[in-house]
This record gives structure tokens, sequence and C-alpha cells, in this order.
């Protein structure tokens, strides 16, 4: 029987936001439109997302007299991650 | 356009392409190896010279202000420069790599390593050379092996040979073998980094 994947993870720009921060410490905003290429307000529709699911932590602060937003994954966020990776697996390999 | 219905093999192709794209850019780096190369080369060879001069003239009771005066000034302008590289990169820094973090702490600690081998080996009344080239060649080596870059881990790794050539070589020229240990180990593949590509 298959688990029904994470919907939150389950998003082409959601589960590429989610990657990045698995394997950083923080990232800021830019660096994500810039990997990502996609438009700002769809990437804080997603962070809004993930951020009131508790997967991700966000902090603003300023940056040269400009807002600058950090992110970083929680604990609970890679928690779901590495379960919807494993989910993943499970569709690929059934075994 | 970004769409919800993925497939697992679009799922996986996503997590792979985020990670492999995450690529710190390490040549910022070789900024902090270059300091510190040219800064300690300077320094050994700058002692060598104070040694042969104040020998000479027979004025060996000003060998050791003049060593201490020429090590303490030179540190203190590379951590002054290093503390405004630092600060620069901070500036325009986007992300903040996990690895980036052992590493500094790896060189802290390094750091502390070094200050207490050199503390030890003034007690003992030994040389400090081989310790502390043992101390570089730990951190250079592991430095090279996690960033992935052969000729910082090559470098490390020749710190260890000058280590045990300090043995061989009579205390006239230890500041030369020095300079050319920290050469070898630091400035060749600091440039070496900061040419290779992304």
């Amino acid at each position: 029987m298959y688990k029904e994947l994470d919907p939150l993870l389950h998003s082409q720009l959601r589960l590429a936001i989610v990657s990045m921060l698995v394997i950083s410490k923080r990232v800021e905003f830019t660096y994500i439109k810039e990997q990502t290429k996609a438009a700002s307000g769809n990437i804080s529709i997603q962070i809004k997302k993930l951020h009131e699911a508790g997967y991700v932590e966000v902090e603003k602060t300023f940056k040269n007299n400009y807002p600058k937003t950090m992110l970083s994954i929680t604990d609970k966020g890679v928690k779901a991650f590495e379960d919807y990776v494993n989910d993943l697996k499970k569709y690929i390999s059934p075994k | 356009m970004y769409k919800n219905d993925l497939t697992p093999e679009e799922s996986f192709k996503i997590i792979g392409k985020a990670i492999s794209n995450f690529k710190t850019n390490y040549k910022e780096s070789a900024k902090i190896f270059l300091l510190w190369g040219w800064i300690l080369t300077l320094a050994c060879f700058a002692q060598f010279f104070i040694l042969k001069i104040l020998q000479s003239k027979e004025a060996y009771e000003q060998i050791g202000l003049f060593s201490i005066g020429n090590w303490v000034v030179l540190i203190l302008i590379g951590f002054i420069i290093q503390t405004l590289i630092v600060r620069k990169i901070n500036k325009q820094k986007k992300m903040y790599s996990y690895l980036e973090g052992y590493i500094k702490s790896l060189w802290m600690i390094a750091v502390v390593s070094i200050f207490v081998a050199f503390i030890i080996s003034i007690k003992l009344e030994i040389a400090p050379l081989p310790i502390i080239f043992l101390i570089a060649g730990m951190g250079t080596t592991t430095t090279g092996l996690l960033i992935r870059f052969k000729p910082l881990a090559i470098g490390g790794l020749t710190f260890f040979i000058f280590s045990i050539a300090t043995t061989f070589v009579s205390s006239e020229y230890l500041n030369l073998l020095a300079g050319a240990a920290i050469i070898c180990g630091h400035l060749i593949p600091g440039y070496l980094l900061k040419s290779a590509k992304e």
C-alpha cells in the first residue's frame, strides 16, 4: 500500500525550496529567487505555507537599509523531508 | 511555470537539481589562504634576515626583541586585513552552508592548537616548527578534502613532509624552510583555488 505523499512538499517550487534549505544553514530569499527563477510573490506564498506548517523559519532583518529575509529549515521540516524522500523511494522501488 | 502534480521521478529530479546547484563559492576562501600565505612567508623570510643581520653585528641581545616584533606586527596586520575581508564577504553573502561552519571551527581550533604548541615548545626548549606544520597540515588537508579541491589537500600534505624536513635542517635555515613550506602549502594552492572554475 502506497503512503500518500506530503502535499506540502509534493509541489515543484516548495520541494525545490525545502531541498535547498535541507543542505544549508541559512539562505537569503534572493538566493532562492535566483536559483528557482520564480516570481517573488509566488516564492513568498510558498514560504508562507511552509512556515505555517512549521517546516521553515523566517527571519526578517535589514542589510544596508534594505529588508533582508533569511530562511532556515526546522527539525519538523527536516523530518518531513526525510519522510517524503523515503515515501518517494517506495513508489520507485516498491518492496 | 511550476506544477504541483509531480511523478516520483520528477520529485527526485527537483531535489537533485536543487542540491547540485547549491554550491558555496569557495573561491572567496582563497583570499584568506593567500593573505596568511603572504603574511607568514614574509614573516619567515624577515626572521631569517633579522637573525642573519643581528648575528653578523653580534647584537645577540636584540634578536629576541626584533623577532617578537616581526611576528607580532605581521600577524596583527594579518588579523586586521582578515577582519576587513570577512566583513566584505559577509556583506555579499546570500547563503550559509554547514560546511563553512565546520571549516571555520576547524581553523579556530587549529589556531588555538598552534598557540598551545608554541607555549609548550618554549617551555620544553624545542623547535615549535615540526608541531606547527603538523597542525597546519591537518587543517589545510582537511579543508582541501572538505571542499573537494585536490591542490589544497596536496598542499596540506606537503606540510607533513616539511614537518619531517625541519628535523634535518640546521636552525639557521629553519625560517627559509618555513617560508618554502607556506609557499607550497598555502600560496600555490591559494592561487590555484582563486583561478579555479566554479
